[in-house]
């Protein structure tokens, strides 16, 4: 199977730059029309993957023989994410429909606002995925 | 995707099992949800600062939001195991009232649920009663002002839309792990 081998540091270094894309573009898209309302989206966005790592680590991963408040735990965070992602989504649009913020500062807060959640869940992923790998080293 | 041994790309979910489908189900639902909270909130805000009517949004235009907020609340904290061992406890004594602590919690849960259906229901015919007799009986038929209206529907039906979907997501959990333990 075909890897490319990235060194973590490198990882690390390059989504630290993605995630300072996002907030330049989030920043930039606020100041550029003296308006700062889209500052918001940065909140939300920043909460987005707080409920997930919170259960996490207060009830483990969800399987099939847990118990069922342990599966209500991790259902009120999985809700909970899908509502702050799609908030820092719809609220640039909601404010530019309402004649808050300018058509070109909504579509530069909604792309840095993904740049910056992708960013941090790729983060999380690549914690996941190099376990995954030792998991894999230690049964094959 | 999920062919098995040999895929393609090395994606952290492996089969679209029930854990996982509940998983996404759950997810899609907290998207329907925060849908039909920014449309509502989407016409409080219009009306506050964009409008150029003299109708505005009030406090009655909240109350069906949150009546279908209560009712989702309610429904979708219910236990919906206490609800199955009452169905099946009266299904198997007819006249025999065998644990009458079971009957009557069964009871109250149906109630309590009955509350939650009840409330949703009422949010989405409140916001169609508010959509034809403040907007439409006076008038206020052109797109910019009915507008207001028409999210407050919307955003009700995809608060609607998120209970149904968390309820079946729930459910399916239930029906899998009840068929585990056969």
């Amino acid at each position: 199977m075909f890897e490319i081998k990235v060194s973590p540091l490198t990882k690390i270094i390059s989504l630290s730059g993605f995630l300072s894309m996002g907030f330049l573009l989030v920043i930039l898209s606020c100041a550029l029309f003296h308006n700062y309302y889209p500052l918001l989206d940065i909140l939300f966005f920043l909460l987005a993957p707080l409920p997930n790592a919170l259960s996490k680590s207060r009830y483990g991963s969800a399987d099939f023989m847990s118990d069922s408040s342990s599966q209500n735990g991790n259902d009120f965070s999985h809700f909970l994410t899908g509502m702050f992602v799609t908030s820092g989504i719809v609220l640039p649009l909601v404010l530019q429909h309402c004649q808050l913020i300018a058509a070109e500062s909504c579509v530069m807060s909604i792309m840095g606002g993904s740049i910056i959640y992708c960013s941090i869940i790729t983060f999380s992923w690549f914690f996941q995925s190099s376990f995954d790998g030792e998991d894999d080293q230690l049964f094959t | 995707m999920d062919s098995g041994n040999n895929r393609l790309f090395r994606l952290p979910f492996h089969l679209p099992n029930s854990v996982t489908a509940r998983k996404w189900c759950v997810y899609i639902s907290g998207v329907l949800y925060a849908v039909g909270f920014w449309l509502f909130l989407d016409a409080v805000i219009y009306s506050k600062h964009a409008n150029a009517s003299d109708l505005h949004v009030t406090f009655v235009d909240w109350i069906p939001f949150l009546c279908s907020t209560f009712g989702t609340i309610i429904v979708s904290s219910i236990e919906k195991n206490r609800l199955l061992e009452g169905a099946l406890s009266s299904d198997s004594g007819l006249g025999y009232i065998g644990d009458s602590l079971d009957s009557t919690l069964a009871w109250q849960a149906r109630a309590v649920l009955f509350l939650g259906f009840a409330l949703l229901a009422g949010g989405m015919s409140g916001s169609v009663v508010l959509l034809i007799i403040k907007f439409i009986v006076k008038d206020y038929t052109s797109y910019p002002t009915l507008g207001m209206g028409i999210n407050n529907v919307l955003g009700n039906f995809c608060i609607i839309l998120s209970c149904v979907v968390l309820w079946v997501a729930q459910n399916m959990q239930d029906e899998y792990s009840y068929s585990l333990n056969l």
